[in-house]
């Protein structure tokens, strides 16, 4: 091959290899969805753990269980409260989009099905929010 | 008039670690993607390896990622993807092993488009014109076929370039899945089937593990696909008509 | 060096330079008539002149009216390949539409030159010529109806070379020609570029033969032989809509972007012609590109409204007989045998089409299976070909 310019190229620094077959950057809301359904599953599962656990103290008697819902009250710990709801609502809606949409039932409108479920999570999650400090 | 493009290419040899060298070419403003490579493999380094044929997003060789988005560079104007002063990136397909440069390994591509069975050619499925990324519209009957030919066909609106495989993440996570090329390859071969044993066969290739049931509905590839196909919405109808099977033969019993 | 390398049963050993429709064509024949080859391609298959063609299958009614003999040779291998490769190719005819009364003039000789050639030709009206293709300028005239085809010249290579895999041949591709091996006067095998690794190596022959298309000069001139070749290049616009169903051809002399191609979802006009030097980086010249939509407008109104999708251009190989007008270089296909002029072992084919590289091939083969004594038919006219698909599942460089 001939070479009108004769120069060695020039090096960038070489790429990161980061797993970017699952980074939603610069892809398209279904892979939005599908990073945020797998976070959000996990997240549950932990969460499933972790209230089974808190269940458990109620085998030790009300003076432990008086003590932890004291902590449980605290404005902290009702804003991990919203999180877990939070999580909740959009692995939920998503999920529901998903399931419709794997068996063909608005397969075209499955990117507007996503941004309906996640408008509608975020709007029950404002209300559920106000709802839980309110009571506090 | 021209432009001097900085172009990252991706380079990966036996020897030699993957990593880029930027060239900057001198295209027309008219240039497209695989033109701006072409010259830097014809002024810059003839080293430099990429497959193309067609040059019209007909032939799926040219697939590439530019600036990470799956792409025909054949068919993408070098202004589409160029902001005038950043520089345009350009690597292999992602999950396909990568031979060299630009290069990757499709075998498993066309050992699952083989598989489907589905034909290269299907009837012409309207009056024309056929878009790309169209609704399916119905025949309305107006068309008529030339003295000697029983209908009109063309060649099927798949051009297996594998961009979808590539943007698949269930496909990042590597294993047996067919993949959103062969699976949307078997729709189309069971939509073509007529006799009842054949479309049982067909669906019955995809009812498995690494068939249909493994897609986690990311729906990239449609999102990606340079032919405007719908290759998530060809699985799910391929799942939908599967469990209906399955139920039918439940209540059967 | 020993030439011969020790292959089972000592079949000679063909390397084909080239996997464009020549080279693909040679290697499948080559290996039906228990060759040994090695086809060596220095880009993808079909990177070359091949890829970038109208993806015409001609039936001979553009040539018939000057050149008989080419007319009959396209409709001869028209009828072959629709034998061998049915599965990659529209067969859907083609129409020589009349749009001016200079057009319709033309008709009567050019029924007469389609029956000299036995190219079936119908006569049709307007009327049935826009039931057929109602996207036609509502001014046609009249029509001819041939059997025109399409195919997709990338999976058209992929279907020779998977049908010579099969046959033992070996097909590498980014294996780039260096060098010819041998003794002056004596080509005894090549030296390659595996674009891989980098590496030289050495890659023995009886014979070698040149396939390159527009760079088979450049190949020969390796062995320091000069191979007359005038890369002419030609634009064709492919737009995003298929507009036609049958290959739509003005009913006239051949001229510029007459031609309206279509295959798969796209409508492809063509073509331009002009020389270039240098083969390997053709820019496409704009004026070439607005020309091709206002003719394919004449015979496809729709043509002005739909988006261009790919602009392609790429240098035929014609034989370059000194001079002349470059639309006016024959287009038949030429076989060196450079023996004649001092060298052993290297053969070129040069020129030709597309739709002829099945009887290239048989012609180039003939002429290197009798240097080698190697008494077997061609059977290419008969055997189908194997499924384009099977070439990379066979595990190809």
């Amino acid at each position: 091959m001939k070479t009108m310019e004769t120069r060695t190229p020039e090096r960038p620094p070489p790429p990161r290899r980061l797993a970017s077959g699952l980074d939603p950057r610069r892809r398209g809301a279904g892979s939005w969805a599908f990073v945020l359904s797998r976070i959000t599953g996990l997240g549950l599962v932990v969460y499933l753990y972790v209230h089974l656990g808190v269940l458990s103290l109620l085998a030790r008697g009300p003076e432990s269980w008086d003590s932890f819902i004291d902590v449980v009250r605290s404005k902290p710990f009702l804003a991990l409260d919203v999180v877990v709801i939070a999580g909740w609502l959009v692995h939920a809606l998503n999920g529901i989009r998903v399931t419709l949409a794997n068996f063909s039932f608005g397969a075209r409108v499955q990117k507007a099905m996503f941004s309906v479920a996640m408008v509608v999570a975020a709007v029950l999650l404002v209300i559920m929010s106000v709802l839980i400090f309110e009571g506090s | 008039m021209s432009l001097d493009v900085p172009l990252q290419i991706h380079r990966q040899k036996e020897g030699v670690a993957p990593h880029r060298d930027l060239f900057r070419v001198s295209v027309a403003d008219s240039a497209t993607v695989l033109d701006a490579i072409e010259a830097a493999w014809a002024w810059h380094d003839g080293t430099i390896q990429f497959r193309h044929a067609c040059h019209h997003a007909s032939c799926g060789s040219c697939a590439v990622r530019v600036n990470g988005i799956e792409r025909l560079p054949c068919v993408t104007a070098i202004t589409d993807v160029w902001d005038g002063a950043s520089d345009v990136v350009v690597e292999p397909l992602r999950n396909f092993p990568v031979a060299a440069d630009l290069v990757v390994d499709v075998s498993t591509l066309f050992d699952r488009l083989e598989a489907s069975e589905m034909s290269p050619l299907r009837p012409v499925e309207h009056a024309l014109p056929v878009e790309i990324g169209e609704r399916p519209r119905t025949d309305d009957g107006t068309m008529v076929a030339p003295a000697g030919i029983e209908r009109f066909m063309r060649f099927e609106s798949c051009i297996e370039c594998g961009i979808c495989i590539s943007a698949c993440p269930t496909a990042a996570l590597g294993g047996k899945f067919y993949g959103p090329a062969g699976l949307a390859a078997v729709q189309r071969a069971r939509a073509e089937a007529t006799a009842a044993t054949e479309v049982d066969a067909i669906l019955g290739s995809v009812d498995g593990e690494h068939g249909v049931w493994r897609c986690h509905s990311a729906w990239e590839c449609t999102e990606r696909c340079p032919q405007g196909l719908d290759p998530a919405g060809a699985i799910m109808s391929l799942r939908r008509e599967l469990t209906a099977r399955r139920l039918r033969r439940l209540f059967r019993r | 060096m020993s030439a011969r390398l020790a292959y089972p049963g000592g079949a000679p050993h063909v390397v084909v330079i080239g996997a464009g429709s020549t080279g693909a064509a040679t290697a499948h024949d080559l290996a039906l008539r228990g060759v040994q080859v090695t086809v060596v391609e220095r880009g993808e298959v079909a990177s070359g002149t091949t890829g970038r063609n109208h993806c015409l299958l001609h039936s001979g009614g553009r040539y018939c009216v000057k050149d008989e003999e080419a007319g009959i040779e396209c409709i001869d291998e028209n009828m072959i390949l629709r034998r061998i490769m049915p599965d990659v190719l529209e067969l859907n005819d083609g129409l020589f539409v009349a749009i001016s009364d200079d057009d319709l003039a033309f008709k009567e000789s050019f029924l007469e030159a389609c029956e000299a050639c036995h190219i079936p030709a119908l006569d049709l009206s307007k009327e049935r010529a826009l039931e057929l293709e109602p996207g036609l300028n509502p001014e046609v005239l009249g029509a001819v109806q041939v059997p025109d085809g399409v195919f997709e010249p990338f999976r058209f290579c992929l279907s020779f070379l998977a049908s010579a895999q099969s046959n033992g041949a070996a097909v590498r591709t980014f294996t780039e020609v260096v060098d010819f091996e041998g003794d002056p006067g004596t080509v005894a095998g090549v030296r390659v570029r595996d674009r891989s690794s980098g590496r030289i190596e050495t890659i023995g022959a009886d014979i070698v033969v040149n396939a390159a298309g527009p760079w088979a000069e450049r190949i020969a001139a390796l062995a320091g032989i000069q191979v007359p070749v005038a890369p002419t290049p030609g634009v064709m616009v492919s737009v995003g809509r298929r507009l036609n169903n049958m290959v739509v051809n003005r009913l006239n002399k051949p001229a510029d972007g007459d031609i309206v191609v279509p295959q798969r979802v796209s409508s492809i006009i063509g073509t331009t012609s002009w020389s270039v030097d240098d083969p390997d980086y053709i820019p496409i010249p704009q004026d070439h590109v607005e020309k091709m939509i206002k003719c394919g407008r004449e015979l496809i109104p729709a043509i002005g409204e739909a988006p261009i999708r790919g602009v392609m251009a790429v240098a035929r190989p014609l034989i370059s007989k000194g001079g002349g007008d470059a639309r006016e270089v024959s287009r038949t296909f030429e076989c060196f045998d450079h023996a004649s002029e001092g060298v052993e072992g290297f053969v070129t084919i040069s020129g030709g089409k597309t739709t002829t590289a099945r009887a290239m091939a048989e012609k180039v083969t003939d002429m290197v299976c009798e240097k080698l004594s190697v008494e077997a038919e061609c059977r290419t006219r008969d055997v189908p070909l194997k499924s384009y698909r099977t070439f990379y599942t066979r595990g190809a460089a």
